[in-house]
């Protein structure tokens, strides 16, 4: 039996939207200090770690790779900022309450590379304790991405959007 | 049994439609009906593609506790590869064409490879790779601890011949519709267009000024900041 025949892919068609997903988180982090509030009460907190990608603005043009340290804070981030160039890919840091992970996202797919899933919760002695642990943290990290990217897209798909967020958005990438 | 990795890389992905439940022993009968099977002493180069579980790396049993995960069902497959190992074919082309002073034609060549497809294949083990998923069957929603396009693929087609559902990956668009939205921003989700920054090198002004001259006549979404 064959699965049927994929139609045009969505990293094709809104790959772009990932791309403007991550760029918000970081406007969002660096303007409100990156806490949110999501759907079921839950609180979590974002911060961009140490590893930043910047998408190609044409097929001719280079991808811009800024690793180590802090690179949202470098020339070479803002440059890009002001160049209306949008991230392609980063690595996060995402808190709720006393669970950290840190994960990269790739924008135009939305997979999750190189996850760290917060320790082991000190009550799980068996290997069974500890993978039923360890799924219930990889649920969480989606279940944490899908909010944050269902928060932006209520926002970007807003009528009042270009006037007002957006607006917002693009001044901080200009300063 | 060892446990679920604590880190690495995931795709999400999701099905529409129903699947047994994992508590029932149909669940575990579909799994079987598409085990993993050995092809070590395979003959030809050949891929085999099947389920195994946590506590079973040979497909042989899916035990109920190899499968419970807490929330999640834990599934797991292998996907055995057997090749004829490239750089001794490249040793054995290059020894004949020596000997015999010069470039092996295409017959040549091609009888090379079938002499030692039958000398060396009996003797070459296959790669082994074997990978899990979290399945949230509430959420519809499947996790494959992989994120390389091979393995996305031959998850997709095993998990469709399994259970007769496609599995649809994750990306901004069918992540999107899984976000709750009411039906007109569903609406706008399907046809947006990227914004187009302002771009302080060529002198552009600020977002909302340059949407506004295009709001009266065109969809602002689509044409907000040209370059």
């Amino acid at each position: 039996m064959k699965a049927p025949a994929p139609g045009p892919s969505g990293i094709e068609t809104h790959g772009f939207l990932g791309e403007e997903f991550l760029t918000w988180l970081w406007f969002r982090w660096e303007s409100d200090g990156g806490e949110f509030q999501l759907p079921g009460g839950r609180v979590v907190g974002i911060a961009i770690d140490d590893f930043l990608t910047f998408a190609a603005p044409s097929d001719d043009e280079t991808e811009q790779t800024l690793r180590h340290g802090l690179p949202t804070r470098t020339e070479e981030a803002r440059t890009a900022l002001r160049q209306g160039r949008r991230l392609r890919r980063a690595r996060l840091i995402v808190a709720e309450g006393s669970r950290q992970w840190t994960v990269t996202v790739d924008g135009p797919s939305l997979q999750l590379s190189g996850a760290k899933l917060p320790e082991d919760a000190e009550e799980t002695e068996s290997d069974q304790d500890r993978s039923a642990d360890r799924a219930a943290n990889w649920l969480a990290l989606h279940e944490i991405v899908l909010a944050l990217y269902g928060a932006f897209l209520r926002e970007r798909l807003d009528d009042g959007y270009l006037g007002g967020a957006g607006e917002r958005q693009a001044q901080w990438m200009q300063a | 049994m060892a446990s679920i990795r604590r880190s690495g890389g995931a795709t999400a992905m999701f099905w529409q439609g129903r699947l047994p439940d994992p508590r029932d022993p149909q669940f575990a009968k579909a799994l079987q009906k598409h085990r993993f099977r050995t092809i070590e002493d395979a003959a030809s180069e050949e891929t085999s593609v099947g389920w195994i579980s946590a506590g079973d790396p040979t497909g042989g049993s899916f035990d109920d506790e190899d499968l419970e995960a807490g929330t999640a069902t834990w599934l797991r497959f292998r996907l055995d590869k057997k090749q004829l190992p490239r750089k001794w074919l490249a040793i054995h082309r290059d020894a004949a064409a020596k000997s015999r002073g010069k470039k092996l034609s295409a017959r040549e060549r091609r009888e090379i490879k079938d002499d030692l497809v039958g000398k060396l294949l009996p003797r070459v083990l296959p790669t082994v790779q074997m990978v899990d998923a979290l399945l949230f069957i509430d959420r519809h929603t499947v996790l494959l601890l992989h994120t390389g396009k091979g393995m996305i693929e031959a998850f997709g087609r095993l998990f469709f011949q399994t259970f007769a559902l496609p599995l649809e990956r994750t990306d901004p668009l069918a992540t999107g519709r899984r976000t709750g939205l009411d039906r007109a921003l569903a609406d706008r989700l399907e046809r947006i267009e990227p914004v187009r920054w302002p771009r302080r090198d060529r002198g552009d002004r600020a977002l909302a000024a340059r949407a506004s001259t295009h709001a009266a006549t065109t969809d602002p979404e689509a044409e907000a900041v040209d370059a």
